[in-house]
């Protein structure tokens, strides 16, 4: 069997995406008191009520213990030694447009392979490009204020249309939720702002590049989203990272809000450094990500692909609280050499004639560890309430693991749900088809993974799903023996 | 034995059956033929009760007794059957037990004694004959695993067993081939009497070439309009159905 | 002197030389008083502990049983008995062997069925790294306790070899004294190699009685050994009901389960599995009815811990009135248990306006040879058989009761006796109404 070979060669791919970029930061001495609280609430120019909540969820966070029951391992991390505030020098001097943007900053994207320049020409896409925690780019914005949508930094939205932030940040995901989420309501650095008026369908896809760079900085990415009654958008995030040699934490919350009849679709393709083949470096994923379906018939989306990060611990979530609101969640989540992922998501049905469709593939190879983890819960006066969970694990290698915990809680008993799941590896007999029709055991490989993730690439749009393909046949580069 | 007058019936919003009339004697075989979404389906539903359907307006006379208001097993204990177009399967019901579980409930209706195990495993088996069935059929349940002709089957073979004074035939002959299409029309012609009448459903006249109607009816958007005799049925193979659309044009 | 216990369970075990016991099981009773003693009682923020509540059972204070029960006639048990079930039959009367109500006449060679109690009297040695091995380093709170309070119960042991073609029928028959009453009970099944057997173990009581069970058998199947194990838990409805299995498998044996739960106000069942030996296979059914005012949580662990096994876990559940059930199923394969197969299912149907069920299926891999699957269906009537029964004469009521019992068949079915399947299948009819 050649399967432990490729196995061999698929720990050995290295990160492709392993640079770091040279560039003067703005950073904060690491520690965190409320000092530093202060200091960068102050430096953004947030308004009162901000700095305010930022300590009140500080001390807060002072009584928290760190979750353990994520079937994860790390290190324990010192906070005390994390920076919390890094912005690309004077952040008031910020470029207004590509041209002022640092060209060593556009190469960094050069080498990624997914050039800004190009995702602009390939499909009208508004990129607000974040690098490290300050929004240095944003474009498209005069076709968006046309609509009346708005797309900015989260920093510049407080400052812009405080009142608008003010009722929905927070209102989803409370500085209360858990520790990270917590963490992250008391020094959230930058993050995205997107609202959508009622019955607007925003013209564009918008689209986020977050990366990490300076080293020992946290990254605390806030990201809002409302869309009104009636109203659609589509947002995409993708994440990629220099490679670094210790261990970087991101804790992002990110919050949707979907009123009547209006839709939100969340894509996300996360490839931060994974750390390398003994497990050293790469990024803690800790995120919160909840969206709050409030208004009948709503729709709320989730769709990731998640293959890089040393550690991710992610449960994009919906809660159904409108009659008859929808929630999605799709995911493929790959865990190779040593990385590790407690993933999954969180279906709360409250509303009548809710819906929600679940569909997690895992990918484990080389000494990867992953777990689903999903709640599908079914309220008591969620009547009529459906529910679909397909969640599939294809092992390669026999170092590796794979875990499904689902809970299922069904107070309404005239809720239907099904559940179903499989582990298994690539069958030899699929491998050995293939093969017999001329393909090399690393393309059958790839044809088969893809074809196992192929139900969620199809909810990505067009242009993430031909990169999440990319970046899985990254991720099993070398499979032939 | 069965009077149907100006029937209208809704599924939601939508309404289906729009003044729909229809007159079954004793011992009387009637065809309703029709294009799909004619209300066929809708038309036998309605009659043997089953839930979501809305009657508007109209009345169902089955002996002179109003049929709307029954629950379906009543309608079943007065002596109606419904053939199904689509027989559910029922995992883990044993074919015997259910079988004598309806037997008895019709016999306990009309106030005759149960069956004992004997006697009701003789009467079993002599109508299994009828329908070239094997009595491994018995110990399987419900339609569970069958064949899209064994469904059929089974539902004659009820029908035989229950001896219904009127039976409804929901396109039996949908899904068969020519063979099972013999078979199944074989057991209903068996059955025929003058006592039993029977309404068969069918978009296709090729049924009727097995069971010879004495009226044929043709359905279209929720009424019937048409009424003849058998010879109508081979009108509309000839025709098909495209002419309606011009006549109720007109 | 000794380890005071919890609030709640100060009564639960009596003095712990009251049983007759060699040196090495007081030792392994009074290590197991002093590591439950240390834990903290089960509660909510524990995984297992997740569903259910202790509440209601620690507000009993219940006590231990001190003495037998001798005031029990053979009449009695009677209204307990399965007609046309022939069996050697062991009855326990609340925990308590009760051998002037069994009948173990006409054992083949090879077969010794006894009390726990006479069997330490007589034979202590004998027990000796059997007894109380198959629960390993586990702490569950309850098992600890049993530990603790070990007293009396079945052992079953079949020598190498040994065909036992009657099934052995244990009637755990409980009822109500002055006081709420707890029992531990503790039963020992050693198959040798290539020995089969059946036991039908059953829980059943004297009218509507208060009391609580809680029960830990164990069970050793030696190589190439069968045994069927049907699990009847009809107590009373008013009663606590706790079972703990601890099964080990060695190569080539057989074990098929099959746990039925209509009885009890409050029900915990943990059945943990464990291969020791390859191409072993270990059957897990269940079929659990939970009405009004009724809690059944069902866990199960099972562990892959060498390859080339075969597990199959397949519950299910009828939800009526006000019951509420709960299902954590997991199964295990360690690393480099390859050509591990599994299946878990678990599908409840939900039939009134009021009942709950939660339930948790989990899978955890650590090899990649695997074919592991497990489904989970919540859901009610279809409407369609519904209306088909009908439309065939038979009442709704009737026609509901058919097509439960038709839901439950596929486990029923697994119960090899026809007269026990009778029994279970006409209760659980009673039960819809």
């Amino acid at each position: 069997m050649t399967g432990a070979s490729a196995v061999e060669d698929i720990v050995k791919s290295e990160y492709a995406h392993g640079f770091t970029t040279e560039i003067e930061s703005d950073t904060l001495p690491p520690g965190l008191d409320e000092q530093v609280v202060r200091a960068i609430s102050q430096r953004k120019g947030e308004p009162e009520f901000m700095t305010a909540q930022r300590l009140k969820a500080y001390r807060h966070w002072l009584t928290l213990r760190e979750p353990e029951w994520a079937a994860v391992n790390y290190p324990k991390i010192d906070f005390q030694a994390i920076s919390y505030y890094s912005a690309p020098k004077r952040p008031e001097d910020a470029p207004k447009s590509l041209d002022e943007i640092d060209p060593v900053l556009l190469e960094t994207y050069n080498k990624l392979g997914i050039p800004i320049e190009e995702q602009k020409a390939l499909a009208g896409i508004a990129v607000d490009a974040v690098f490290d925690s300050v929004s240095v780019a944003t474009t498209f914005r005069s076709t968006l204020a046309e609509a009346g949508v708005i797309f900015c930094s989260i920093s510049e939205a407080l400052r812009d249309y405080p009142d608008l932030v003010k009722p929905y940040l927070g209102s989803v995901v409370p500085y209360t939720d858990n520790f990270y989420a917590c963490l992250n309501a008391a020094v959230f650095s930058d993050g995205t702002f997107v609202y959508v008026p009622k019955g607007v369908r925003c013209p564009m896809e918008l689209s986020t590049y977050f990366r990490i760079n300076a080293r020992n900085t946290g990254q605390f990415e806030r990201t809002l989203i409302v869309a009104e009654a009636g109203s659609y958008v589509s947002y995409l995030e993708g994440c990629t990272a220099p490679q670094r040699d210790e261990n970087q934490l991101h804790a992002a919350v990110v919050e949707l809000i979907a009123m009547d009849d209006a839709e939100i679709k969340y894509s996300t393709v996360q490839n931060w450094y994974p750390g390398d083949e003994r497990g050293v470096g790469g990024i803690y994923n800790f995120v919160t990500k909840r969206g709050d379906c409030r208004g009948a018939r709503s729709k709320i989306s989730w769709t990731q692909v998640e293959t890089g990060s040393a550690i991710t611990w992610k449960y994009p979530s919906c809660i159904l609280r409108g009659d008859e609101a929808v929630g999605e969640f799709y995911s493929v989540a790959v865990t190779k050499g040593r990385q590790q992922a407690d993933t999954g998501t969180k279906m709360i049905h409250l509303g009548k004639n809710t819906r929600s469709t679940i569909v997690s593939k895992g990918i484990s190879a080389g000494e990867g560890q992953q777990t689903y983890r999903g709640l599908v819960r079914i309220g008591r006066r969620a009547e009529g309430a459906r529910n679909h969970t397909q969640c599939d694990s294809l092992l390669i290698g026999d170092r590796c693991s794979a875990n499904t915990v689902p809970y299922i809680e069904v107070k309404n008993p005239s809720a239907k749900m099904e559940h179903e799941a499989t582990t298994s590896k690539i069958s030899d007999d699929q491998l050995f088809y293939c093969r017999s029709r001329g393909l090399t055991e690393e393309d059958a490989v790839s044809m088969i993974v893809n074809g196992f993730c192929k139900e969620v690439f199809n909810e990505l749009p067009m242009e993430f799903a031909v990169e999440a393909q990319k970046l899985l046949s990254i991720s099993l580069e070398g499979a032939v023996g | 034995m069965l009077s149907v007058t100006g029937l209208r019936a809704t599924v939601g919003d939508k309404e289906i059956l729009k003044g729909l009339d229809l007159k079954v004697g004793p011992g009387e075989i009637h065809a309703i033929m029709g294009p799909n979404g004619s209300g066929k389906s809708t038309l036998s539903h309605v009659l043997s009760g089953r839930d979501g359907y809305t009657v508007t307006a109209g009345s169902v006379l089955f002996e002179g007794q109003d049929l709307l208001t029954l629950e379906p097993e009543v309608r079943a204990q007065l002596g109606l059957f419904l053939a199904f177009q689509y027989p559910v399967e029922l995992p883990g019901v044993n074919n015997t037990y259910f079988l004598k579980a309806a037997l008895n409930s019709l016999r306990k209706a009309r106030g005759e004694p149960e069956l004992d195990a004997v006697s009701f495993l003789r009467l079993i088996k002599e109508k299994l004959k009828i329908l070239h069935l094997d009595d491994s059929l018995l110990k399987r349940a419900v339609n569970a695993g069958f064949s899209g002709g064994e469904k059929k089957r089974n539902e004659i073979f009820q029908m035989a067993l229950l001896e219904p004074k009127l039976a409804i035939l929901d396109e039996t002959d949908s899904g068969l081939d020519i063979d099972a299409l013999r078979v199944v029309a074989e057991g209903v012609n068996a059955l025929r009497s003058p006592e039993r009448s029977m309404i068969v459903v069918t978009h296709y006249q090729r049924l009727l070439d097995y069971i010879q109607p004495d009226y044929v009816h043709v359905l279209a958007r929720g009424r019937i309009i048409r009424s003849g005799g058998k010879e109508l049925a081979l009108e509309l193979e000839e025709k098909g159905y495209g002419w309606i659309d011009a006549e109720l044009a007109a | 002197m000794n380890a005071p216990l919890h609030s709640g369970l100060e009564h639960w075990l009596s003095a712990p030389d009251d049983t007759p016991a060699p040196d090495w099981l007081l030792e392994q009773r009074r290590a197991a008083r002093v590591r439950v003693s240390a834990q903290p009682l089960p509660h909510s923020k524990e995984e297992a502990w997740r569903y259910t509540s202790l509440k209601g059972l620690l507000e009993q204070d219940f006590s231990a049983i001190d003495e037998p029960l001798d005031a029990l006639q053979a009449e009695d048990l009677d209204a307990v008995l399965i007609a046309g079930l022939d069996a050697h039959r062991v009855v326990l009367v609340n925990g308590r062997f009760a051998p002037e109500l069994s009948t173990l006449d006409a054992l083949p060679a090879g077969v010794r069925i006894g009390g726990l109690r006479d069997w330490l009297d007589r034979d202590p040695e004998s027990l000796r790294g059997q007894l109380d091995t198959a629960r390993g380093e586990s702490g569950a709170f309850f098992a600890l306790l049993n530990t603790a309070g070990l007293d009396d119960g079945l052992v079953l042991w079949l020598e190498r070899g040994t065909l036992l073609e009657r099934p052995v029928e244990l009637i755990h028959l409980s009822v109500e004294l002055d006081e709420p009453r707890v029992a531990h009970p503790r039963h020992l099944v050693y198959l040798e190699a290539g020995a089969q057997a059946t036991l039908i173990e059953r829980y059943v009581s004297l009218g509507a009685s208060l009391y609580c069970t809680n029960a830990v058998v164990e069970v050793l199947l030696g190589r190439d050994a069968v045994l069927k194990h049907e699990r009847l838990q009809m107590e009373s409805r008013n009663a606590f009901h706790l079972t703990s299995l601890y099964l080990v498998q060695d190569a080539n044996s057989r074990y098929v389960g099959v746990n039925i739960g209509l009885g009890a106000r409050w029900a915990r069942t943990d059945l943990n599995t464990r291969f020791r030996g390859e191409q072993a296979e270990c059957l897990l059914h269940g079929l659990y009815l939970a009405g009004d005012g009724q809690l059944l949580d069902y866990h199960l662990d099972v562990e892959h811990a060498v390859p080339n096994c075969r597990s199959e876990e397949q519950f299910k559940g009828l939800l009526t009135g006000a019951g509420r059930a709960v299902f954590d199923g997991r199964v295990l394969v360690a690393k480099h248990a390859q050509k591990s197969d599994a299946a878990m299912s678990n599908r409840n149907l939900m039939l009134s306006e009021q009942a709950e069920i939660d339930t948790k299926p989990q899978l955890e891999i650590y090899a990649d040879d695997v074919k592991c699957s497990h489904g989970t269906t919540v859901g009610q009537i279809e409407p369609e058989m519904l209306f088909y029964l009908r439309s065939r004469g038979i009442d709704a009521a009737r026609a509901q009761r058919m097509l439960c019992l038709g839901f439950a068949a596929e486990i029923l079915d697994q119960l090899g006796a026809e007269a026990v399947r009778e029994q279970v299948a006409e209760a659980v009819a009673q039960r819809l109404g």
